[in-house]
């Protein structure tokens, strides 16, 4: 009798990304439709090919069919193997694009991967490598996922020339841990990055300045970072960019960013960066939005055991996510207000049952 | 014998006798003496302290998460194993009877009992099918493992511990059986202690071995039964790695969903949907996911439904009770073993006609007239009742029924009860209609659902529900024919304008009262369509109401739809989990607000909506295009921040802020950070706290705040002071501590939603009794199946759906008689499934490659890899070469361990380049005959190579002529004589050969044959092996080595000193003087020489009489020896004689036992 094959059907250039991974983590093949059908550049992207190549090759056994109009994909996962990657990332896209993915793969790969990215360090589309250090890897370590976890900025590099490089260092796991995350606490500590390359360092300076001016009025224990880098490290294009997060009693990190603009101040920059935290601030939950899709899925990936966490309302991303997850794990979230008898609240309890995923990957012996 | 009274002992009542008795009991009572317990020394008291400590850590195991649930566990599956003839239906039957009172005939498939309060056991018997035996092996709890006294263990015994150990070992009883076949009382107590001691062997010290001794009534003693089903009862289970993460089943019934016209058409070859029913297991079987039968195959499931266990567990009445009440005693659930469907209960027989139905189940497709039957069960009342009490609601939102006069109405509402019953068969046309009139998709959906369902009773409810939506189209068709006016123009227009209405604000509530008493609504297959559906004709039936004062409606329409949203987006509770789960909003439409009604908000786009989707999709376009983390930041929103007042609301969101009521989430994150205490337990606290808070006024916020202050510092104060030590718990104690709180977390955290949205989310429990429908199942199952032989059907995880490469530690088992063969093929049980695969066995060469091995090691352990189903890493398996019953010897051939999963092998095999020197310089050859193109020579560049006579060398350059010839290099000059061979390894890959064990699909399914070895099919084909003439093996000539004399020079022998000088000399070519000379005697001489002559042919004579006397004397010996040799031969012949006889009448009692066993009556 011959093995049965699911193949999970989507349609649209949407949300490729995390398509992509919960085949590869799940082992079902995936069918993208529709990419772009009506575009005066129909079909895949260069990012996106270039995305495919790179889990190609972080990936053992994968098979990509791209038709020829390149408006659909045919991906039958391999195993994820994980080891030493170097990837040149396209300029049409950030480093974060690529490493997003990445994060959520890695774990559950063969050998510890090592994946070294090259390209552009930080835009206003996706996360940068400062955010992704600083927030999303903490965010990992929820999951028991700690010990060597490590990203390494080597070179920035700032749109349109990039030119920057960051190097990242993922353990493996052999299952991860349930969370259990609904008591957001209050901020206690606000931390950031400004950094400014191939421009007059005084920017970063000014932009601390103005991110102070709004955020000091809440608590005084607010320290950010000026980092300049110099020379060669410094990428190929001048920009500059601050990104916060807000850390709170609990360990909840919210965080919020922004990047310079063409005929931009950097109190401009700061001054969008601080607002937009503070909105985030506001938004509440444990998690921030950005990583909301990253820790629902640890959670569908935990033992077989409940796992809860509070966040704010899902953005889009994650209602397709929890959409697409349901069709690769049949794992479906129970999601309630977090807590009923609040009227203004926004807050969600999602809670479900883990799928009990372990690593298969990982040799034993 | 004598009868004589003895007279009966009477102790002492007083003296000192007396006082000394009653001071040893009472020292006796007292306990130990404490003194003789002391350590003598402090060395002693160490060590003893000691080994009190390490006896306690030996009683540690690693703590696992038990699955199970408490309140409602599956049955216990005890399995009872042994050879045929042992006694095991016997034994089956006999705990039945002791259970539940009853006897059993046939003793087939799983026989399900209650056997306590909390407790139930479920029987199923093992054949001696090696298939079966395996299958068993993976699913039982506890083995009552039967082994025949009067004969000993046999092979399947040691094969089914091996199997069992493989996968996990569950608990094993041993029964002893037939004792009452030995006769003397010494040979019983040998017999005993010698079993019992290989029985502890193969389990471990001290296993639990019972001893049946005969059979009365067909059954084994009833105290000895008794006894067995305490020990049974008091088991404790530990959870086993394997069944701890995957969800299964063991079926005790099937049946055949499959149209019989279909089976017919097809004769009976089409493939079947089949249910099947059992507890589940394991951990939850979530919908979705993909099965394994044994024996069958991966199977999808289609649906699971929970059914009415069919053997409850006593309920609360019972329960006060100490003992099970007899009446729960006598329930039985064996729906294999009672042929011809006939149930036991108490005080009736049961005739169980197959296919017959629950009302319970409600997805199970129904024929037309079996739902018309059930259709006219479900009518409590008479006709006209109904028609009496019946009420048209104009619209689903009408909170009054229409008033009409009696006249029309009464007629008007019989019409339609009268329909009722061809409603369903009507639905898909109806459908239809609706579609041409509105095409909403939601209504699409629930017209199918309906179609799927054919629940009257669902049905029946959403029709009163909804008053007249369900059926408001076809009815309008009718009208229409029939020619009334006014409703249905008016209604038609209405549908046109259904997409542009845009009045939310109103029926937003509407819908909120409809969803506030569902609180799960993500129960998808149910209710949220029809509800969707629902809405939408509210938002039909608004408007069209109105339609009717058109100028309100027009008036405020921005603002209104602007508070609407407000309003919305704050206050209304949205049903998050069916707006993603179950509903075909677009996420931006979701977290825009849209609600189900969504399409009447954008009344912009509602005037001309053919133009404006088009406008949209092309915004998007260009928007939206982008797979983006970051969400855009819209300026103006953040522009909201530099008012002080919104700056200042989230003063409480930070440490600083001080402790505002208004949000409840932040208030005791300060406390948290300085008590920093239990995590869960905070939060629990926390939740308590919140909705306290939430709740009262301000004033009793603020003094429950305070109280749950108290209540914190008074627990971090006990804690502190009461007892330090308590509180603080070792690493085990924490890690149970936590399993235990999760499991109480799991719990607790879907106790109160409803059914089937908890289904949604965790999936189906262990304990709960299933219905599984499965598609596309081979006919043979269904043609061949036969209830000796286990259903198990293995839940699968994600990973292992795939095939792959997998690595596993092996070991070949050491009473296996063969050696395993690379490329032979060998049959795995692995996880749930048996397969046949060809393995690769290599060994770790250095840790620098994995060479290939031919053959397996003797006793240790190397690799092999497969191509096969992925399991996952760590899981045990075992192999056979043959599963036929016939095979001779022990069938288990090797065990092992699964190490690793991959899509690419490396594994490698030797592989030798020889070549031959055609031109030889000093240090230089010209090597040919390696290597066919330059090409490849280029590829070999720099690589090593030596000559057999051990100079190393080294592949220098391609030479142009002959193709593939090379130059070498070489530490010396090599001969031309000297063979040149280039070590290489080649990578070889396992055939991706993979072919599943079908053995249920078979009529006999003890005969599975899979892929036969070469030799094999040969040997039963009677073909000849191919011969290559140039693989035989000749003589090798080798003729002697000639080497030429070494000349050296005149001119340099001159030149050399002497030492060196070759001092090579003619052989002697004259006689020697001693050759040549004559010799002639003197007398004298010649006399010695004679007398010499004569006493040596004296000293021979004698030495040659001296033998033939030896001679004789050792023919006499040889005859004596020959004698005792005929002697020994016949006393030989007479043992082997007296040794057939036995096995004989042994073997003529196997036969005889073997029919006794087929007749069900066996002789004693």
């Amino acid at each position: 009798m011959s093995q049965l094959v699911t193949v999970i059907h989507f349609s649209g250039h949407q949300y490729l990304r995390h398509r992509l991974v919960l085949s590869i983590l799940s082992g079902k093949p995936v069918k993208i439709d529709k990419i772009r059908p009506d575009d005066k550049n129909p079909g895949l992207r260069d990012y996106e090919v270039s995305l495919l190549r790179l889990l190609e090759r972080v990936t053992n056994g994968t098979v990509i069919e791209i038709s020829v109009t390149g408006t659909a994909i045919l991906v039958k996962p391999g195993i994820i193997a994980g080891g030493t990657v170097v990837h040149d990332c396209p300029l049409s896209r950030s480093i974060g694009y690529f490493l997003e993915p990445a994060v959520m793969l890695a774990p559950f790969s063969k050998k510890p991967l090592q994946l070294t990215l090259r390209g552009i360090t930080s835009d206003d589309r996706d996360l940068s490598a400062d955010l992704i250090r600083t927030v999303t890897l903490p965010h990992l370590q929820l999951f028991g996922i700690s010990e060597g976890l490590e990203l390494r900025i080597k070179k920035r590099g700032a749109p349109p020339l990039g030119g920057g490089e960051v190097q990242f260092l993922c353990p493996i796991v052999k299952q991860v841990k349930t969370m259990n995350f609904v008591d957001r606490g209050r901020v206690k500590r606000i931390r950031g990055i400004a950094h400014a390359v191939r421009v007059s360092p005084q920017f970063s300076n000014r932009m601390i300045e103005a991110a102070r001016s709004v955020l000091n009025r809440y608590i005084p224990d607010i320290y950010l970072y000026s980092d300049v880098y110099k020379g060669e490290d410094s990428g190929k294009s001048p920009g500059y960019a601050l990104s916060l997060l807000a850390e709170s009693t609990t360990g909840v990190i919210r965080s919020a960013e922004a990047v310079s603009v063409p005929g931009g101040t950097p109190e401009d920059v700061a001054l969008t960066a601080s607002r937009a935290l503070l909105s985030e601030i506001r938004r509440g939950g444990c998690v921030d939005k950005q990583h909301q899709t990253l820790v629902l899925l640890m959670m569908v990936l935990g033992s077989e055991d409940v796992g809860r966490c509070k966040m704010g309302e899902p953005t889009p991303r994650t209602i397709q996510f929890l959409r697409d997850v349901h069709q690769a794990f049949s794992t479906s979230f129970k999601i309630v207000p977090a807590d009923k008898s609040e009227q203004g609240s926004s807050e969600l309890l999602f809670s479900c049952y883990g799928t009990g995923y372990v690593n298969a990957n990982r040799t034993v012996a | 014998m004598d009868d004589r009274q003895h007279k009966a002992h009477r102790p002492a009542l007083s003296g000192a006798k007396a006082e000394k008795k009653k001071g040893k009991g009472k020292e006796k009572q007292h306990g130990y003496n404490e003194k003789a317990f002391a350590p003598r020394s402090g060395r002693r008291a160490e060590r003893q302290g000691r080994r009190n400590i390490e006896r306690d850590q030996t009683r540690l195991h690693v703590p696992l998460v038990n699955r199970i649930p408490d309140d409602e566990p599956p049955p216990v599956v005890v399995a009872i194993v042994g050879p045929p003839g042992v006694g095991k239906t016997t034994l089956v039957k006999s705990l039945v009877r002791r259970y539940t009172k009853q006897t059993l005939n046939h003793v087939q498939g799983p026989i399900t009992v209650i056997s306590g309060k909390k407790k139930r056991i479920t029987f199923i018997e093992c054949n001696s099918d090696l298939n079966s035996m395996i299958d068993i092996a993976k699913v039982a709890d506890l083995v009552l493992l039967m082994i025949d006294g009067s004969y000993g263990f046999e092979m399947e015994t040691f094969e089914f511990l091996n199997i069992l150990q493989t996968h996990g070992f569950p608990k094993v009883i041993g029964v002893l059986t037939h004792l009452d076949l030995i006769k003397k009382a010494s040979t019983l107590k040998d017999t005993k202690k010698a079993l019992k001691k290989r029985f502890w062997t193969e389990i471990y010290q001290g296993a639990k071995l019972f001893y049946l001794s005969g059979v009365l009534n067909g059954r084994y003693p009833d105290t000895e039964i008794l006894n067995l089903s305490r020990f049974i009862s008091v088991m404790k289970f530990r959870p086993l790695i394997f069944r701890n993460s995957h969800s299964y089943m063991l079926a005790d019934r099937i049946e055949d969903l499959t149209p019989r016209e279909e089976v017919r058409a097809s004769k009976g070859k089409c493939d079947r949907t089949v249910t099947v029913y059992g507890y589940l297991r394991g951990t939850n079987m979530r919908p979705g996911t993909k099965v394994h039968i044994p024996g069958v195959g991966d199977l999808q499931v289609k649906s699971i439904t929970k059914l009415g266990d069919p053997c409850p567990l006593p309920d609360a009445d019972s329960e006060k009770r100490r003992k099970l009440s007899e009446k729960q005693k006598l329930l039985v659930h064996a729906p294999m073993s009672d042929i011809g469907g006939v149930m036991y209960d108490k005080d009736a027989v049961y005739i169980n006609v197959p296919g017959s139905f629950t009302r319970g189940s409600n997805e199970v497709p129904l024929g037309e007239g079996e739902r018309m039957v059930m259709d006219l069960q479900d009518i409590n009342t008479t006709l006209d009742d109904a028609v009496a009490r019946s009420q048209i609601k104009l619209f689903g939102s009408s909170s009054k029924p229409l008033a009409v006069d009696p006249g029309p109405s009464r007629l008007h509402s019989g019409s339609e009860d009268e329909e009722d019953e061809d409603e369903a068969d009507d639905m898909p046309e109806d459908e239809d209609d609706e579609d041409e009139f509105e095409g909403s998709e939601g209504e699409e959906e629930w017209g199918s659902d309906a179609e799927i369902e054919g629940d009257e009773d669902e049905e029946e409810e959403e029709e009163e529900k909804e008053g007249g939506r369900g059926r408001s189209a076809p009815r309008n068709v009718r009208r229409g024919t029939g020619g009334l006016p006014s409703g249905h123009d008016r209604r038609g227009k209405a549908i046109d304008f259904a997409d542009s209405d845009s009045d939310m604000g109103d029926f937003d509530e509407d819908e909120d009262v409809d969803d506030v008493p569902r609180p799960g609504g993500g129960a998808r297959v149910r209710f949220d369509d029809e509800e969707d559906v629902h809405v939408q004709s509210d938002d039909e039936d608004e408007m069209d109401e109105d339609k009717e004062d058109v100028p309100r409606w027009k008036t405020n329409l921005g603002g209104r739809a602007q508070a609407a949203f407000e309003e919305h987006s704050r206050k209304r509770q949205r049903n998050w989990m069916k707006l993603i789960y179950s509903s075909s909003l677009t996420p931006e439409q979701i977290v825009r607000g849209d609600s189900l009604t969504s399409q009447g908000q954008n009344k912009d786009e509602a005037e001309d909506d053919f133009f404006t989707i088009k406008s949209k999709g092309t915004v998007g376009d260009t928007e939206e295009e982008l797979d983006m983390t970051k969400e855009k930041v819209d300026p103006e929103a953040l522009k909201a921040w530099e008012d002080e007042e919104l700056l200042d609301s989230i003063r409480n969101l930070f440490i600083t802020g001080g402790s505002g009521t208004g949000d409840a989430g932040g208030d005791d994150g300060y406390e948290d950070l300085e008590s920093s205490a239990d995590f869960v337990d905070l939060e629990a606290q926390t939740d308590g706290q919140e909705g306290a808070t939430a709740s009262g006024d301000p004033e009793t916020a603020h003094s429950v705040t305070l109280a749950a202050k108290k209540e914190l510092l008074k627990k971090k104060f006990d804690e502190q002071y009461d007892d330090p030590e308590d509180s603080k718990m070792d690493f085990y104690e924490e890690k149970k501590d936590e399993i235990a709180r999760q499991l109480q977390l799991n719990r607790a955290e879907f106790e109160n939603i409803d059914p089937e949205a908890r289904a949604l989310v965790e999936g189906y429990r262990p304990g709960s009794y299933v219905r599984v429908e499965l598609t596309d199942v081979p006919a043979e199952m269904i043609e061949n199946f036969d209830p000796a032989y286990p259903i198990v059907v293995g839940g699968l995880l994600p990973a292992e759906e795939r095939l792959g490469y997998v690595q596993v530690r092996i070991k070949r088992h050491r009473w296996y008689a063969k050696t395993l063969k690379t490329n032979d093929p060998l049959i795995f049980s692995l996880g749930w499934r048996r397969f046949q695969s060809i393995p690769i066995y290599s060994l770790d060469d250095h840790s620098i490659r994995m060479r290939m091995l031919k053959y397996t090691p003797e006793h240790t352990h190397c690799y092999a890899t497969f191509y096969g189903p992925v399991a996952l890493p760590n899981t045990g398996f075992c192999a056979f070469n043959s599963l036929a019953g016939d095979a001779a010897g022990f069938r288990v051939s090797a065990t092992g361990v699964v190490l690793d999963i991959d899509r690419s092998t490396k594994i490698v095999k030797k592989l030798k380049l020889t070549g031959v020197p055609y031109k030889i310089f000093k240090n230089t050859a010209f090597i040919k005959d390696m290597f066919s193109s330059a090409l490849e020579v280029a590829k070999f560049e720099g690589a090593n190579i030596r000559t057999v006579s051990g100079i190393r060398g080294q592949v220098k350059k391609a030479l142009p002529k002959p193709d593939g010839a090379f130059r070498a290099t070489f530490e010396d000059k090599i001969l031309m004589s000297d063979i040149v061979f280039l070590r290489a390894w080649y990578s070889i890959q396992p055939r991706k050969f993979y072919n599943p064990v079908t053995s249920l699909l078979l009529s006999d399914k003890g005969r599975w044959s899979g892929m036969r070895l070469t030799g094999q099919v040969r040997r039963e084909e009677g073909l000849k092996t191919p011969l290559n003439v140039n693989s035989t093996y000749k003589k090798v000539e080798r003729a002697p080595r000639r080497f030429n004399v070494l000349k050296v020079p005149r001119k340099l022998q001159k030149a050399l000193p002497y030492a060196s000088k070759p001092k090579l000399m003619k052989p002697q070519g004259k006689p020697t003087y001693m050759q040549k000379r004559a010799v002639v005697m003197e007398p004298e001489e010649k006399k010695a020489i004679a007398l010499l002559q004569q006493i040596r042919a004296l000293r021979k004579d004698q030495a040659a009489r001296r033998k033939e006397k030896q001679n004789e004397r050792k023919e006499v010996h040889r005859k004596k020896v020959a004698k005792e040799e005929e002697q020994k031969s016949e006393k030989e012949k007479e043992k082997r004689k007296e040794y057939m006889r036995a096995a004989g009448m042994k073997s003529k009692r196997e036969a005889d036992k073997e029919e006794g066993r087929s007749s069900k009556r066996r002789k004693i």
